[in-house]
């Protein structure tokens, strides 16, 4: 029991319980309480040993108890605000989001891979970096991604494929509904790529929508305020070849972060 | 095939679980004398097109992890679920293996843990089986290594830091950490400063 205690180099408590031993001892007539002293010598030995170990220990003094007093203190709880708050959680609990807190700082401390998902491109798994070499080198991924695709369109999981099909016929069928109720007006593209409250999921809108636009099932037109608008084509026929091959036009939108703000 | 391994790379380090050479032959190189290169030029290509380190880890049984190589920036870092959570508790863990040694005993961790309201035995609000997480999850990503101390009853086990945790931290980085949690200089604990320095 209470070996941390024990070993702490500042205790006494070893040398104190064995001064107790001791005494205990002069009192003993029977034999099983003479082994019981034995086996509390076996123990007061080991701890003895690692205490000894403690001390050519290279280290120097790390006090544990201090660090997660500090610990918890950066996680945010404070001690002094508890008694004025009658809100405030009683002693000895974390507030809810404590480890959120720590949750911010830790990331900073490790070089870790992001994890690379089909979907997500690299807008979610990678934090937003200024330098111009490292953008290129994320245009540059997405494109080797893509090329190296078909090769491994057999092993890759399919759900990933399913997924993305399964949104980008969503999307169409959320264009479709609204210009059924509304047939003239076409959406602000705008609007409806963006979500105020994401960025990664504005970057998976644009991605589903792109796929609606490469295969002719919507169409981007500019209205009278040069401001892009989107809308679905009606279905035709297969003697619509000319007009598909007629009117695609490259557009290179970019979208960083602080301009979605 | 370079391109075909690169994909099968950065498809199985989703699960952060290093990947064996073994695997990478059965599944997309054949084996026989190509295949270092192929997994060399591989490595190249991870580096130079998505600043990914690729590293054995362990040259006997050729297992592998990726890292990131690029330099930190400064903005907000997009990590699914629980995993900043998780990287807070690691390197509180790790900082105090570090801080105490390089090497603790299971005894040691848990009752530091539960002075930050951790509790092996107890259900965490945030992390849940919190022994499973730091045992098995931990363990199983190489974040940490634990090896049972021979000729002890009942078993006990000492706690290091794995070879993933070697290679995205370092002892200066945790020392820092320390060092800012505790509002000092990292050169108040002088012999960590130094072996972090080293």
């Amino acid at each position: 029991e209470n070996r941390e205690a024990m070993l702490n180099s500042k205790s006494n408590r070893l040398t104190e319980a064995l001064e107790e031993a001791n005494k205990l001892f002069d009192g003993v007539c029977r034999a099983r309480e003479a082994a019981l002293d034995a086996q509390f010598l076996v123990i007061a030995s080991n701890i003895g040993k690692e205490k000894a170990n403690e001390l050519h220990s290279e280290m120097s003094a790390f006090d544990s108890t201090a660090f997660a007093e500090d610990l918890l203190t950066f996680m945010g709880i404070n001690r002094t605000e508890e008694s004025d708050d009658p809100e405030d959680v009683p002693s000895g609990f974390l507030r809810s989001d404590a480890w959120q807190t720590m949750g911010e700082e830790a990331p900073k401390y490790f070089r870790r891979a992001p994890t690379f998902h089909y979907m997500m491109g690299s807008s979610k798994s990678e934090p937003p970096v200024p330098k111009q070499r490292i953008e290129r080198q994320r245009k540059a991924s997405r494109g080797k991604a893509e090329r190296a695709m078909p090769a491994q369109l057999k092993k890759m999981e399919e759900s990933h494929q399913e997924t993305t099909e399964k949104e980008v016929e969503r999307i169409l069928r959320i264009l479709q509904t609204h210009f059924e109720n509304d047939p003239n007006t076409p959406i602000s593209f705008f609007d409806f790529v963006i979500d105020p409250n994401s960025f990664a999921h504005t970057a998976e809108n644009l991605f589903h929508v792109s796929f609606l636009l490469r295969d002719g099932l919507a169409k981007i037109k500019l209205d009278e305020d040069k401001l892009p608008v989107i809308e679905p084509t009606k279905p035709s026929g297969r003697g619509e070849e000319d007009s598909r091959a007629g009117e695609r036009n490259q557009v290179v939108i970019s979208l960083d972060e602080r301009e979605w703000k | 095939q370079v391109s075909e391994l690169v994909q099968f790379l950065l498809v199985k380090d989703q699960k952060k679980i290093p990947i064996k050479r073994i695997d990478m032959q059965k599944n997309v190189i054949g084996p026989g004398p190509a295949c270092s290169e192929i997994i060399n030029r591989a490595g190249r290509t991870l580096q130079e097109v998505f600043g990914l380190q690729l590293v054995e880890i362990d040259h006997k049984r050729h297992t592998y992890i990726l890292i990131n190589n690029l330099p930190r920036a400064e903005g907000e870092y997009l990590y699914r679920g629980k995993e900043k959570e998780k990287m807070g508790l690691l390197l509180i863990i790790l900082s105090f293996i570090f801080m105490k040694g390089n090497s603790v005993k299971d005894g040691a961790l848990w009752e530091f843990l539960n002075l930050l309201h951790v509790y092996p035995g107890k259900q965490h609000r945030v992390f849940g089986d919190v022994r499973k997480l730091v045992t098995e999850e931990f363990t199983r990503l190489k974040y940490l290594e634990i090896t049972p101390i021979p000729l002890t009853d009942p078993p006990e086990f000492k706690y290091q830091w794995g070879p993933r945790a070697e290679n995205e931290t370092s002892k200066r980085d945790v020392l820092n950490f320390v060092a800012k949690i505790q509002g000092k200089d990292p050169t108040f604990w002088a012999s960590q400063y130094s072996e972090a320095s080293a």
